[in-house]
């Protein structure tokens, strides 16, 4: 249930119904909106290519599309719902999500439950086929949490103390530490930029700042010297500065990826007729390497369209922080802003050799479910966020 | 951003108005959370403009060299064999072809339920389903079910569309008539390649040349849909006709192999060859093998021991003695000649084969008795530079030009070599060697009126456009003259005659002319004769037109030593057979009379 504003400014309670109908689709981001649906339809188009030729033999070729189409139609109800969330509500129930969401994270170690992709224990297999991964879900509680740890108390301008730091530290350290140990170092990656950009923004003092990205490049270093990330982790992190050598898969994985996207030249192959797409060269191209499917067949305008979208999306993402009316709203647009960005520019990175090679999807455009849902649910926040501020501002 | 003074509310200025607006004056304090957040925009799109420099750099710049290493990735290129040709007998049945064929192959990680595709394909393969459901379990990604199916068989599995299971493309060489004219057509091997006989005279012909396809495959090796491919056809290899008449092969084979059996000898030939044109219409022997299931039999067995195989043609040859003597008009058929018991000639004396006091022979009694004696003065009116042309103008010591590798060419000595005996052992057919077909060819000659043809195996290539090339064949050369060789013939026809020594050679209706070996076998191992011999007859029907000649050899036989009682039964079997098949009519006419011997 809606009706946030209702509850903050009891003075415009005599019309809020008719208003708040009216003002919701007036105030939404359309651009925003516009943006992110397009880029998901981009994104379904790739994973269709992408997906069809590897499953050509099978009684329906189409089968791995509708699966990703059923995802976006849920994706897209969640975000709506989201977008209509009651943002008192939220704020009063962000522990509750994020204690459910800890217990979810901790659901894949339940035999029986849990399922390991690629390595990383991080899937509840459901009925149906269907998995969810619950650190998508965990992203966003974190952002929700620390947003209203370094909110509280912030009515009056001031640094958020030594001490909501501290707690922001170790609310966002407690999902990172199950996610690590179910081996999933990409999610660990995006989790620790979204806690390091929260952090920042809420206007922490310089020196937590710096301490913050000294002591995650500290942690990193330790975890190679002391053996504690498994060798093929270290490859992956290491194999795109020297993508020559033998390095087994990863160093396959870069090779294959730049090879895809450099042979579409400038306007590419054309759909469905990437040679190295469609013949399966590049490994999980529907998901993790999807750029290499546009690169391919689209060529750099294709690729840099979509790179202009997912910019437009930072954009406003960025702006409605900026123009949030309160520290909780601006920290929640903000975490969502660096979730998208980091992510985006370590998958798209790593497809161009230019990071390291992690398993994580590009926002809107990689298939799978909990990814494309918690997304969605991101534009729903970002859009509550901005309507709360504009409902207050019209008053 | 924000945070107006008027404490408690939140404000409306945060809206457009934007950020830190003029609020704080000085602050370019970091922590200023609007500073950071437009750190963290410039840190954004300094980033997508360094993503834009590095995709434009891959695909702007790198692109052609990157998409020429994507495309060297992909291409494959795998062979397509080509059909290789047929081996056809003298009216085009198959002695020899290839047929498509197909192996079952599987991907055991594709196969979800073995044993209901086990269960599937045991009635189409014959095979348990249930070892098939073993078969097919597993991870392995390629293994082999079956092979060399009939595309039938792979047309019916393919409609059951059981994912996992495929096939590939083989061929399979088959010889429709097993042994026979095995030693002829010879076998291939295991890569399809000739080993012996004709599969491997032939070899270039035969095979063809092999295409290619070039194609962009996935790393699994599956052709990528949307990819353009190549193609350059496989030129099927030519069809092989010999002169080979299978029926008449057949019955050749027969009866030279129970011949074999029950004189226990080490092996036996029939040659048949049709004297008017060189076609060799039977070339058999035994024991032989059979051509699907080589690595069954013996070395020597697979070979053509028919041309391979030299020996000392005995009494046979005494024809080209008697021959050059009546063309040279030295003696006629009728001509007297006394023989003694006994010849010296150099340090040696020669003997007939069974002794005798001097006999009053005529020149066709000197033939129908085989006298070596007799022979031997007979030459000796042509003296031994004429007699050594006529050996040479016969083909002795020479190939026969049908181009088969291998062929033994036989041996002469060389005239400047001879001693005193030379020239009278020649003359009856020792210390000189000749192949079977050779020793035929001499009696063809005979029965071509004088006129010899060059002997030949194959009488076309057809290419796959039916155009036929036929080989080259030497023009045919005199040897004799036409009337020469009809009297020669009537001497050969006092042989089967009475008083000859192959009345076993006799058919009924025809009339036969022909000539008796036995032949002593050179000692491998001690040198000079050894008690072995070649027993042989060579024969023409109708000796009055001939139209076919036969020619019998039976080596080491240990039961019989005579080629008249040994080989004159199988001559007439296979020649009856022959002329049978050929429908060639007695002429009706009788053979005259020759005297053998006269009062002296």
């Amino acid at each position: 249930m809606s009706g946030s504003f209702v509850a903050d400014s009891p003075q415009v309670s005599s019309f809020p119904t008719r208003d708040r109908g009216i003002g919701y689709w007036r105030n939404l981001d359309w651009l925003l909106l516009i943006s992110a649906a397009t880029l998901t339809f981009f994104g379904s188009v790739l994973v269709w290519s992408a997906s069809r030729a590897d499953l050509a033999s099978e009684s329906d070729p189409q089968s791995y599309l509708k699966r990703h189409l059923i995802n976006i139609a849920i994706a897209l109800v969640l975000g709506y719902l989201a977008s209509r969330l009651n943002y008192r509500w939220l704020r009063a129930y962000t522990p509750v999500l994020y204690g459910a969401s800890l217990v979810l994270l901790l659901m894949p170690f339940v035999p029986g439950l849990g399922t390991t992709i690629a390595g990383a224990r991080a899937w509840i297999s459901l009925p149906g086929g269907f998995t969810i991964q619950p650190s998508e879900f965990a992203k966003i509680a974190v952002i929700l949490m620390i947003a209203a740890l370094l909110s509280e108390r912030r009515d009056v301008e001031e640094e958020p103390t030594s001490r909501d730091i501290l707690w922001s530290i170790v609310a966002g350290a407690a999902p990172i530490a199950i996610i690590l140990v179910q081996n999933d170092t990409g999610t660990v990656l995006v989790m620790g930029a979204i806690v390091l950009s929260l952090i920042a923004i809420s206007g922490a003092p310089t020196k937590w700042v710096i301490g913050m990205i000294g002591g995650a490049v500290i942690s990193i270093m330790l975890a190679i010297q002391l053996g504690l990330l498994k060798e093929y982790q270290v490859q992956r992190l290491t194999s795109f500065i020297n993508p020559g050598d033998d390095l087994g898969s990863a160093a396959y994985n870069a090779n294959q990826a730049r090879i895809a996207i450099g042979g579409g030249g400038i306007q590419g192959y054309g759909l469905f007729a990437g040679p190295q797409t469609q013949g399966k060269f590049v490994p999980v191209n529907e998901s993790d390497f999807i750029f290499t499917v546009v690169g391919e067949e689209l060529g750099f305008v294709g690729a840099a369209l979509l790179i202009v979208l997912l910019a437009i999306i930072l954009w406003r993402a960025a702006m409605i922080a900026w123009r949030a009316d309160d520290m909780y709203g601006r920290l929640v647009a903000s975490g969502v802003l660096a979730w998208f960005a980091f992510q985006s520019f370590e998958n798209i990175g790593m497809t161009l050799g230019i990071m390291p090679i992690t398993g994580i999807p590009l926002p809107f455009v990689s298939a799978g479910g909990t990814s494309m849902m918690t997304t969605w649910i991101a534009i729903g926040l970002l859009q509550t966020v901005r309507l709360h501020a504009a409902s207050d501002s019209r008053i | 951003m924000s945070r107006t003074a008027t404490k408690p509310r939140v404000t409306p200025s945060s809206g457009k108005s934007g950020a830190g607006s003029g609020r704080r004056p000085s602050p370019l304090v970091l922590a200023d959370p609007g500073k950071r957040g437009l750190a963290l925009l410039l840190v954004t799109g300094v980033i997508l403009t360094i993503f834009a420099g590095r995709l434009f750099e891959i695909q702007g710049i790198r692109g052609e060299a990157l998409a020429t290493a994507a495309l060297d990735q992909r291409l494959r290129t795998t062979d397509l064999p080509a059909l290789r040709g047929a081996i056809l007998d003298s009216a085009g049945q198959p002695l020899a072809v290839t047929v498509e064929a197909r192996n079952l192959t599987a991907d055991q990680t594709l196969i979800k339920d073995a044993a209901a595709v086990g269960a599937q394909l045991a009635p189409l393969l014959g095979v348990d389903a249930d070892v098939l459901a073993t078969r097919l379990t597993g991870t392995k990604r390629f293994i082999y079910i079956a092979k060399g199916l009939t595309p039938q068989t792979w047309d019916r599995i393919s409609e059951l569309r059981l994912p996992g299971i495929m096939s590939e493309s083989t061929s399979r060489r088959i010889y429709p008539a097993g042994e026979v004219g095995a030693n002829v057509v010879g076998f291939v091997g295991a890569d399809a390649a000739g080993l012996g006989g004709i599969e491997y005279a032939f070899q270039e012909q035969l095979a063809g040349v092999s295409g290619s396809q070039t194609s962009e495959r996935n790393p699994r090796g599956r052709v990528i849909p949307t990819s353009s491919s190549n193609t350059i056809d496989a030129v099927p290899g030519q069809d092989v006709q010999l002169t080979i008449d299978r029926d008449i092969q057949y019955v050749a084979q027969n009866s030279i192999a129970s011949l074999v059996r029950t004189s226990g000898a080490k092996s036996g030939t029939v040659v048949v060859m049709d004297p008017r044109t060189g076609d060799l219409l039977a070339l058999a022997t035994a024991p032989t093998f059979d051509a699907n299931k080589p690595a069954l039999s013996d070395d020597a067995d697979r070979g053509n021991r028919i041309l391979t195989d030299a020996f000392e043609p005995g009494s046979t040859s005494k024809l080209i003695t008697l021959a050059a003597v009546v063309n040279e008009k030295a003696a006629t058929p009728s001509t007297w000649i006394k023989v003694p018991g006994g010849l010296e000639r150099g340090d040696k004396v020669f003997k007939d084969h069974t002794p005798h006091g001097t006999l009053n022979l005529t020149l066709t009694g000197v033939m129908a008795k085989s006298s070596n004696i007799g022979t031997i003065l007979a030459a000796e009116r042509i003296g031994k530079r004429k007699f050594a042309r006529y050996l040479d103008k016969f083909g002795v010591g020479q190939l026969t030009g049908m181009g088969i590798p291998g062929e033994n060419r036989g041996y002469v000595p060389p005239l400047e070599n001879w001693s005193p005996t030379t020239f009278p052992t020649l003359a009856f057919g020792q210390g000189l060697s000749v192949n079977a077909v050779q020793a035929t060819s001499v009696f063809a000659t005979i029965a071509n009126d004088g006129l010899k043809v060059q002997p030949r195996l194959v009488s076309g290539l057809i290419g796959a456009d039916g155009t036929v090339t036929e080989p080259e064949v030497a023009p045919p050369t005199r040897v004799v003259s036409a009337e020469a060789a009809a009297q020669v013939r009537l001497m050969l026809e006092a042989v089967v005659g009475e008083g000859g020594t192959a009345q076993q050679a006799k058919i009924p209706g025809y009339r036969v002319a022909g000539k008796t070996g036995t032949a002593q076998v050179v000692d491998q191992v001690r040198g000079g004769y050894s008690r072995e011999v070649i027993a042989s007859f060579i024969g023409m029907a109708p000796a009055d037109d001939p139209q076919l000649v036969v020619a019998v050899f039976v080596n080491e036989p240990q039961y019989g030593r005579y080629g008249g009682s040994l080989a004159g039964p199988i001559f007439k079997d296979v020649m009856t057979h022959a002329l049978r098949a050929r429908e060639i009519p007695p002429t009706g006419l009788k053979s005259p009379v020759m005297a053998l011997t006269y009062k002296g």
